[in-house]
């Protein structure tokens, strides 16, 4: 496109026959475009570096938040789905009034399970678990109550106190107990710490965007004599900070992938030592790791990162340069 | 091809550069522009090239009003001029064909479309063999040649130069005025600001004189005193 000269053939364009030839050259401009800013980030090691460290960890910490709180709430939905109402029955019911109880629970419709733990079983644990062994055969009678585990048929904190209610009416039953608001606590508290997560989440991010606009000003200050010439020479805006835009997602590449690796180095350093702390607990925990969905949203998130934070510098800065 | 109106230039603070100064250039023609440094060679080609804009009066080139261009087309405005600079403003680390191939990166050419031309180029200013040199390892009248190849690397009709030969001694910008001489001949217009009066007297091309932004002489210059 010529505009002084009407008909004269210039640029590639131009010259060449058909579409898919046009849109070939404009790949292979900007795959050089691409490979050629690389370069320019290994011409420049140091500072590369450093913003490539400022990204990674602006990107761990939050990234770790996110698997700790992923990992807590696997923990607290395995307590969620048991609203477990212990029904403590009298000391004088006999095994035909359990039995009847029980029969009658496993009609109702509220109810979704019934266990019965009878006071000999339980005895037997007790010996077993609170480490009192022998003194315990010392008793002269099982001090201990036969139990019913009753699981709720919905399992929602509303609808297991209403169970709870109804069920502290029947005859046999001494005492009903459902402990539902430690569970609303810990959940209040996950919250709590997911939005704190996303709060610090933020403002790191903001940071490294900060971080990544002043590399890439740096770089176009370092470059102002060759925009110059560059725009002597009739290169538009676009075609100069192309270079400048692929040096970000270039930054963005390699931040979140360290970011990535420093994460995955953590969580197995930390396997063995939450082993041990499960292995204790006697609990089947096993740690969640990133999934690769996870890693995918991290990757473009930090990408994401670079692009803007050149974008929002080269805006600006290469407009602001004006041969003279 | 080139026609100024009536053309001033005023920066603020109340300095005239231009006054208004008229003159056209034919197409294919070939002339200089001269006057002491600060008498308004530079501002005369920065208007041409759009780096200024005129303060009153009209650039027009090839019928074309430039005070209709919008800054969005000023890279399309340059492409259609070669410029060609006292301190040739090559890029120092990239080679001699990198610097030569820039303006047809632009343009978006490739491979070897863009090789040939690149080679004609420096054939033109007789520097192939140096295709492969940083910037660097040039004379200064070699470096200059570079700066004329990137210039008309993509056969623009119009070439201005800002003091081609400012840093260059009497054989070497006898040889520089050569180059201009044979793209002018070719059908290329030429427009060479220069102080050097003493080979633009024995060149024998149209010569423009400017005085504190003043047009002073327009024509042939037959003796230094003109002045």
């Amino acid at each position: 496109m010529s505009i002084l000269f009407n008909g004269r053939a210039s640029g590639a364009s131009d010259s060449a026959p058909g579409l898919l030839q046009k849109f070939m050259m404009g790949i292979v401009t900007h795959l050089r475009q691409a490979v050629s800013s690389l370069g320019e980030l290994w011409r420049s090691p140091v500072w590369t570096m450093v913003t490539i460290a400022v990204l990674g960890v602006s990107m761990t910490l939050p990234a770790t938040l996110h698997v700790l709180v992923k990992n807590l709430q696997q923990v607290s939905s395995n307590y969620d789905q048991s609203f477990e109402i212990s029904l403590f029955l009298k000391n004088d019911v006999t095994e035909t009034d359990i039995a009847t109880l029980v029969t009658l629970l496993q009609g109702d419709r509220d109810v979704g399970k019934v266990r019965l733990i009878d006071k000999t079983a339980a005895m037997a644990e007790f010996k077993q678990e609170s480490g009192f062994g022998e003194a315990i055969t010392f008793l002269d009678q099982n001090p201990l109550p036969d139990v019913l585990l009753v699981t709720p048929s919905q399992s929602k904190p509303a609808a297991a106190e209403a169970l709870l209610n109804k069920l502290q009416q029947e005859r046999f039953v001494e005492l009903a107990k459902l402990d539902i608001s430690w569970l609303e606590r810990l959940a209040a508290i996950m919250s709590l710490v997911q939005q704190v997560v996303y709060t610090i989440a933020a403002l790191l991010l903001c940071g490294a965007l900060l971080v990544i606009g002043n590399t890439i000003r740096l770089l176009i200050m370092d470059k102002k004599a060759e925009i110059e010439v560059m725009k002597l020479v009739g290169a538009t805006d676009s075609f100069i900070q192309r270079p400048f835009l692929y040096t970000g997602i270039w930054l963005g590449v390699f931040g979140g992938f360290l970011a990535f690796l420093v994460i995955e180095l953590m969580l197995f350093w930390l396997r063995g030592a939450i082993a041990n702390v499960t292995q204790l607990y006697q609990s089947g925990f096993s740690l969640n790791v990133l999934t690769l969905q996870e890693f995918g949203i991290l990757m473009l998130i930090a990408i994401g990162l670079g692009l803007v934070g050149s974008y929002l510098a080269v805006r600006s800065h290469i407009k602001a340069i004006e041969p003279c | 091809m080139l026609r100024f109106e009536q053309v001033s230039k005023s920066y603020p603070g109340g300095f005239v550069a231009l006054d208004r100064v008229s003159f056209e250039l034919q197409k294919g023609e070939m002339a200089f522009l001269t006057g002491h440094s600060g008498a308004g060679k530079s501002t005369m080609l920065k208007l041409i090239s759009l780096i200024e804009r005129p303060s009153t009066g009209r650039v027009v080139i090839n019928g074309i009003d430039l005070s209709g261009i919008k800054p969005s087309q000023i890279p399309y405005v340059r492409r259609d001029i070669g410029m060609i600079f006292q301190d040739h403003r090559l890029l120092m680390n990239h080679t001699v064909f990198d610097n030569v191939a820039l303006p047809l990166v632009i343009e978006g050419f490739t491979g070897r479309d863009m090789a040939r031309r690149v080679h004609a180029a420096l054939d033109q200013v007789g520097l192939l063999d140096k295709a492969r040199c940083l910037p660097a390892t040039l004379s200064g009248g070699e470096a200059q040649r570079v700066g004329i190849a990137r210039a008309v690397v993509n056969k623009p009709p119009l070439l201005l130069a800002d003091e081609p030969t400012g840093n260059l001694d009497p054989d070497l910008s006898k040889d520089i005025m050569r180059v201009f001489e044979a793209f002018n001949q070719a059908g290329v217009s030429v427009l060479v600001a220069s102080h050097d009066l003493g080979l633009i007297a024995r060149m024998r091309y149209r010569t423009m004189t400017l005085k504190s932004g003043k047009m002073i002489n327009d024509g042939l210059m037959h003796d230094e005193e003109t002045l």
